[in-house]
């Protein structure tokens, strides 16, 4: 990806957001009384404001991204695998995924030791070892500093309930 | 109340083991945090915050400002035995540190680093104590109108955090006002893009978005690439830093630590750039300026200076006006927040005692850093080993336990990753993070401050500009505006035309 590429892809991703809460997401959801006497009062106002900025910052970035060479240098180092990267990034949602839906059912404890663990296979430590032991550590302390020094009702699940 | 009894309210308030504590904890914390490349100070007070919920204000508060003043100096360690700025206000540090660790002088140039960080921090401090309090005093006079000029004024800092193209950093800085306005309309009540879940309605928490912008696209990025090269740590030398050498680089100390209290009051330009140009001032006047670049103590002292004369004075605007400098102090307004505080003006009349207790918390972590920054210098060689595929889920673990406990809301864990993946492709992206979190924090108070004097004038806008504050303020704001387009248009002048290269 190169400079101009970057420009011209937030350019018109910034137009299209502009047309997008201009015409649908500001009309659908945000709600303004009808007795609003000025416009400036309304709280429409200040989304629309907002709005019409983007896309006038998605022109100037198509603008520059027009202006500059074809040929740049990549913006970005190119990963080593970028298809075995892509799978890791995909497993990094599904391991957020999934502590969202594990968070009120296994608790907090349980699942940040999944997380941990999980994460760091994906990041592919070479101290498996070390990881195994802090995946149960360090969620124990946290707990400990949360629960019973900050008073912090963390989660506790079914499974496991600890004092 | 008379300035002794200020002292003696701040005293009375800081004065017990638990702050000094605090304060130590947090240094060391930031010391640890800006050593270890990657970490950066930013992420090391973003983390830390969740810690400070169940703290006393004043002893959380001074926490994080001592994560802040030893991220700074910490920054600086992996700068010079490893060519890896903590930070990015350590970079011009490189310039005559690294070549110093080169020769075997290591231990010289983070001797005199130390030095260099903690006199002006203790100028920087005098410099808030004197000036904080006088700004605070004209702010008093403020109303509706001043504050909205007085805001808008600060958003143009965002020139100034937008790194290398200012479009993005506007960019930035819309999506950030954008996502401040979920939740419930400040005058009317109605919803604003809350798709009727009552999560919304209180709009996004700061911690989670926070959280979600610095630290977790470090995870992420990590995910993507798992082998990013880490140095190997140097052995610091025989030699030491003597007082004949800091004697020798008082002048330059002074003059940098001035430049960066200078700049660091001024929101937005940061410790990086007050580095370099105090470095490049002492490289003009020094009389060894032909060994600057190949290892000159002297190029280390004042770059040094620049950067940390910066720390004390970023805290003059939030203190005084409740603008944040830069991301730091952005965070640490949040932390003000959290505790019920609202820096600006009206805190040197109703928590005078807080005020104080920050000032004496302050002048004492000079010393803490002192004593802190010896150690860290022989031990940095353990920070450095800490395996980073380790350190990376641990830093997920506790994002996650940080964000629930702020409200004691898995929604805002939810939205803390939601926002991390938007960090992560505004990272792949190269659009700043910071113009965000300002944009995200000041929107409100532009939109409020806006929408009041409206009120208050019945939609008259020229109660905008109604009186010399005013007046001031919009004329900083339009020559700001004009020195930004005019740096806009030289950029755009010295860029190629389509393919044109430079041989056609």
């Amino acid at each position: 990806m190169t400079q101009r590429q970057v420009q011209m892809r937030l350019g018109l991703g910034a137009l299209f957001a502009s047309l997008f809460l201009a015409f649908f997401a500001i009309p659908t959801w945000v709600s303004s009384p009808s007795n609003v006497g000025n416009v400036i009062l309304s709280p429409l106002f200040w989304p629309y404001a907002l709005a019409g900025f983007t896309g006038l910052t998605g022109c100037g970035l198509v603008f520059s991204g027009l202006r500059q060479s074809r040929h740049g240098p990549p913006v970005n180092a190119p990963s080593e695998q970028p298809g075995a990267a892509w799978l890791r990034l995909v497993g990094m949602a599904l391991i957020m995924g999934l502590t969202m839906v594990l968070l009120p059912r296994l608790g907090m404890v349980l699942t940040s030791m999944l997380v941990f663990v999980s994460t760091a296979l994906l990041v592919r430590t070479r101290h498996l070892i070390t990881a195994l032991v802090c995946a149960v550590v360090v969620p124990l302390v946290l707990y400990a500093f949360f629960a019973h020094v900050a008073g912090v009702a963390i989660p506790q699940g079914n499974l496991l309930r600890l004092p | 109340m008379s300035f002794v009894d200020s002292i003696a309210a701040g005293l009375s308030l800081v004065g017990n083991i638990e702050s000094f504590l605090a304060l130590f904890i947090g240094v060391a914390i930031g010391v640890i945090g800006g050593a270890i490349p990657g970490m950066s100070a930013t992420m090391a007070v973003a983390l830390t915050l969740p810690f400070t919920f169940a703290m006393q204000p004043i002893t959380g508060i001074l926490l994080l400002l001592g994560v802040y003043k030893g991220g700074i100096f910490g920054g600086s360690i992996p700068a010079i035995l490893i060519k890896t700025p903590g930070t990015p206000a350590s970079s011009a540090t490189i310039l005559d540190g690294y070549p110093m660790a080169e020769k075997g002088e290591a231990g010289r140039a983070l001797g005199m680093a130390l030095w260099s960080s903690c006199t002006a921090d203790v100028i920087s401090n005098l410099s808030l104590i004197l000036f904080a309090g006088w700004l605070a005093s004209f702010a008093l006079s403020f109303g509706p109108p001043e504050f909205f000029t007085l805001i808008l004024f600060s958003l143009t800092i965002i020139a100034g955090v937008s790194g290398e193209s200012l479009l993005r950093g506007a960019l930035s800085a819309l999506l950030g006002l954008l996502l401040a306005t979920i939740g419930l309309d400040l005058v009317y009540g109605t919803n604003r893009f809350t798709f009727g879940d009552p999560n919304m309605m209180g709009g996004l928490n700061f911690i989670a978005v926070l959280i979600g912008l610095f630290a977790i696209p470090e995870i992420l990025a990590m995910v993507w690439h798992p082998t990013a090269h880490v140095g190997k740590a140097r052995s610091l030398g025989k030699n030491w830093v003597t007082f004949a050498e800091y004697r020798r680089s008082f002048k330059s100390i002074v003059r940098g630590s001035f430049i960066g209290v200078f700049l660091g009051s001024i929101p937005g330009i940061g410790a990086a750039p007050s580095a370099f140009l105090s470095y490049s001032e002492a490289r003009r006047t020094s009389k060894n300026r032909d060994n600057f670049g190949k290892g000159e103590i002297e190029g280390v002292a004042a770059s040094e200076a620049g950067n940390n004369g910066v720390a004390g004075a970023t805290l003059i605007p939030l203190l005084a006006l409740g603008v944040p400098g830069d991301v730091i102090t952005a965070i640490i307004i949040g932390a003000f927040m959290i505790h019920g505080l609202q820096p600006g003006p009206m805190m040197f009349i109703l928590n005078v005692d807080i005020i104080y207790g920050l000032f004496i918390g302050l002048i004492v972590s000079s010393v803490f850093l002192f004593l802190i920054g010896t150690v860290a210098i022989r031990g940095f060689k353990y920070v450095a080993d800490i395996p980073k595929r380790i350190l990376i889920p641990a830093v997920l673990v506790l994002c996650i336990y940080g964000v629930f406990a702020v409200n004691n809301n898995i929604f805002d864990v939810g939205v803390m990753f939601v926002m991390g993946w938007v960090g992560f492709l505004m990272v792949r992206y190269h659009i700043p993070a910071a113009p965000f979190l300002i944009a995200f924090i000041l929107g409100p108070l532009l939109e409020d401050n806006f929408r009041q004097s409206m009120l208050m004038s019945g939609s008259d806008p020229t109660i905008l500009l109604r009186g010399p504050i005013t007046w001031f303020f919009w004329t900083m704001t339009l020559l700001t505006i004009i020195a930004i387009v005019r740096a806009g248009v030289r950029a755009v002048k010295n860029t190629p035309l389509f393919d044109e290269t430079p041989e056609n």
